[in-house]
């Protein structure tokens, strides 16, 4: 499943290997134990059914959560990030994740910025805004954003540092066709140098991967 | 580009400010803070009058007075953060060090203006001696940030916990004991024109032990 | 099973011998007696709270759930002896100086010990999640051993002290019957094995817990 490795001067090259990965959270819930190896560029998708662990897998990935067992590891050029540093190399979109309501939407991607110490900041987040059209809603409120609009706030925050690595849970949720449509240019056009992981059960999302990964619920029967 | 290096300096800056800027728009913290410590000083106060010489008392009924507005207010820094659910966009853009950082300034910066509020308010409800103001400013000083850092560190672990309020008072007060009482012993030596050397010291001791210890658990708090 | 008939029979023997065999302290008459539990007690409750503490940082180091057993049981069988002897010593007060309460030095440090264990407890209780409940507990543990010593600088300036000291400080020599000396290091020993005993106990049944816990995750369910 491995792929060769292109190193481009602005995405070094970004792998991800997981062995016997696995997350336990509460009675007869969790992750099963999975193992992979995942490289840029290419984009892949993560599937399974309700409860299977995939926003789980994602967490873990970005550095967010410490799996019960197993172990995951991203290398960016060769070179190991462990956990606490991957938010430096990761580009993490997920329903839960939420903007600071009395913060416009410039402002909180500015707080990104400059948090994350990127030079030029207030150009990052207007080429960031740009890319998902909401330049124009720069100085709303987040909290005055709709869903479809929030999610677009979300994809931006993701490409704010330009990282090598995109780990999207269910990046289509609430968005329209126009939304969908930036979502499928983002991907293609960060999965041809980076790499892109989609949590999703939506076929639209999967069909723009070259890999999947299948995750097995359980108890609820056998999946295919 | 991907940012660089670990500029923490540039997220503890960055956070304070978006804290000061959200604490600014909502006034929601440093009202309801000031209105309970004049309502502590007023009970105190009608219940006590004024004290005159009793050095040990006042010193005491000050500290007491800070100290319950500092368990009202300060753990409203954290748990905001859960509420809005923005802690997630927090640890993708700063490390852990850098967030408690950014918050115990923060938290620093609100003690003072309750403090500014609050003390003369005290003296001059509460009669007392003349002060000696160096060591009663350096006393108030250094109790402060020793307040801040407990409760800052004891906020960060009380906002994934299901308790709120009564929990972080009960939780912080074993930790804040021996501060209490080096401040108290303190602020009613420097009313009685003792030499406060010993209490100082015991202070700086102590609050460079809880910064010490603070910045390597905060690494730890924040796992899922 | 021998060991535990043994401890019983050695922890009766030294209370027999504190009765009828040790010589009372003549400042104390027959309140010294309170010394064979009060003392061995606040020594264990020590020694509970280093264990969990200890504990408290190797789960953070190695993540090892059994740590956590380790702490949150000691902090249990902590705070029982603590009780222990605060209610003791607290007897003792009321006897020798008529009040049952008076924060001394020695009064206040068993308080704030009490107060530690029941933080900690009373963290552990509200937390959901077995991993996450084990690491802010820790890490609470953790923050607590570094305000501990700070209490033995400040607290003697505060209040002159009540406690009997002289008993072991008049003259800079203990000049105790050692008769007591010995019943009082028996009991230390016996209370001592009490914990660990106890401790075992509890350990096993946390490890049983958990294990069912885990089956229940990893086995299969309709």
């Amino acid at each position: 499943m491995s792929v060769a490795i292109e190193t481009a001067v602005r995405s070094p090259a970004a792998l991800f290997e997981a062995v016997e990965l696995r997350h336990r959270y509460g009675p007869a819930r969790g992750l099963e134990p999975v193992s992979f190896t995942i490289a840029a560029p290419g984009v892949v998708a993560v599937t399974g059914p309700n409860g299977s662990g995939k926003s789980t897998l994602l967490r873990i990935l970005a550095g967010l959560l410490r799996p019960s067992g197993g172990r995951a590891s991203l290398a960016v050029s060769g070179v190991v990030v462990p956990p606490p540093g991957r938010r430096r190399h990761v580009g993490y979109v997920s329903p839960e994740l939420a903007f600071y309501d009395e913060m416009s939407v410039a402002e909180n991607l500015g707080f990104a910025a400059e948090a994350r110490g990127l030079a030029a900041a207030g150009a990052a987040v207007r080429e960031a805004l740009e890319r998902v059209a909401l330049w124009g809603r720069a100085h709303d409120r987040a909290s005055a954003l709709s869903s479809g609009l929030r999610q677009r706030l979300r994809l931006a925050f993701a490409l704010l540092h330009r990282p090598p690595v995109l780990l999207l849970d269910e990046p289509g949720s609430h968005l329209d066709d126009e939304g969908r449509a930036l979502v499928t240019g983002i991907v293609g056009q960060h999965g041809s140098t980076g790499l892109v992981v989609m949590a999703t059960n939506d076929e639209r999302e999967w069909r723009l991967a070259e890999q999947r990964i299948e995750l097995r619920g359980r108890g609820l029967g056998d999946s295919a | 580009m991907p940012s660089n290096g670990s500029n923490s300096a540039a997220a503890v800056w960055a956070i304070l400010r978006k804290e000061c800027r959200s604490e600014w728009r909502t006034r929601y913290g440093l009202n309801a803070a000031l209105l309970f410590a004049v309502t502590t000083l007023t009970v105190v106060s009608f219940s006590v009058g004024r004290l005159g010489n009793r050095t040990d008392i006042l010193a005491a009924l000050l500290w007491i007075v800070l100290l319950f507005a500092a368990l009202a207010s300060l753990s409203h820094a954290f748990v905001r953060e859960v509420e809005g659910h923005t802690l997630t966009l927090l640890r993708l853009v700063a490390s852990p060090t850098s967030i408690a950082l950014g918050k115990l300034l923060f938290n620093l910066l609100f003690l003072l203006v309750l403090e500014v509020v609050t003390v003369p308010l005290f003296l001059m409800l509460m009669g007392g001696p003349p002060l000696s103001w160096g060591p009663f400013l350096g006393l108030l000083a250094l109790g402060s940030v020793a307040l801040a850092a407990s409760s800052t560190l004891v906020g960060a672990v009380i906002s994934q916990t299901r308790g709120r309020g009564a929990l972080f008072a009960g939780v912080s007060f074993p930790l804040l004991l021996p501060m209490l009482a080096a401040a108290v012993s303190g602020t009613r030596a420097q009313w009685q024109g003792d030499p406060v050397g010993a209490e100082v010291r015991i202070l700086a001791a102590y609050t460079a032990a809880v910064l010490a210890v603070s910045l390597l658990l905060y690494d730890h708090l924040w796992e899922d | 099973m021998i060991w535990r008939v043994l401890l019983l029979v050695w922890i009766a023997a030294a209370i027999v011998a504190g009765f009828a065999w040790a010589p009372l302290v003549p400042v104390l008459q027959e309140t010294t007696r309170v010394f064979y539990f009060h003392f061995p007690s606040a020594l264990v409750t020590v020694i509970a709270l280093a264990w969990s503490m200890l504990h408290s940082v190797l789960y953070l180091a190695r993540r090892d759930l059994r740590h956590d057993d380790h702490a949150a049981v000691a902090a249990e069988l902590g705070l029982l002896f603590c009780i222990g002897a605060a209610v003791s010593g607290s007897m003792w007060a009321k006897a020798m100086w008529g009040a049952y309460w008076n924060w001394d030095p020695r009064e206040t440090s068993i308080f704030f010990l009490l107060l530690i264990y029941g933080a900690y407890l009373a963290l552990r209780t509200s937390v959901e999640g077995v991993e996450r409940r084990a690491r802010l507990s820790a890490i609470y543990s953790v923050a607590a051993f570094v305000t501990v010593p700070f209490l033995i600088f400040v607290v003697p300036r505060i209040y002159d002290s009540l406690h009997p000291d002289p008993l072991f400080n008049q003259r800079g020599k203990a000049d105790i019957d050692p008769r007591i000396m010995l019943v009082a290091f028996a009991m230390v020993v016996g209370f001592t094995g009490l914990f660990a005993w106890l401790l075992s106990l509890r350990l096993r049944l946390a490890r049983v817990e958990r294990r069912r816990l885990e089956a229940r995750t990893t086995g299969s369910d309709l």
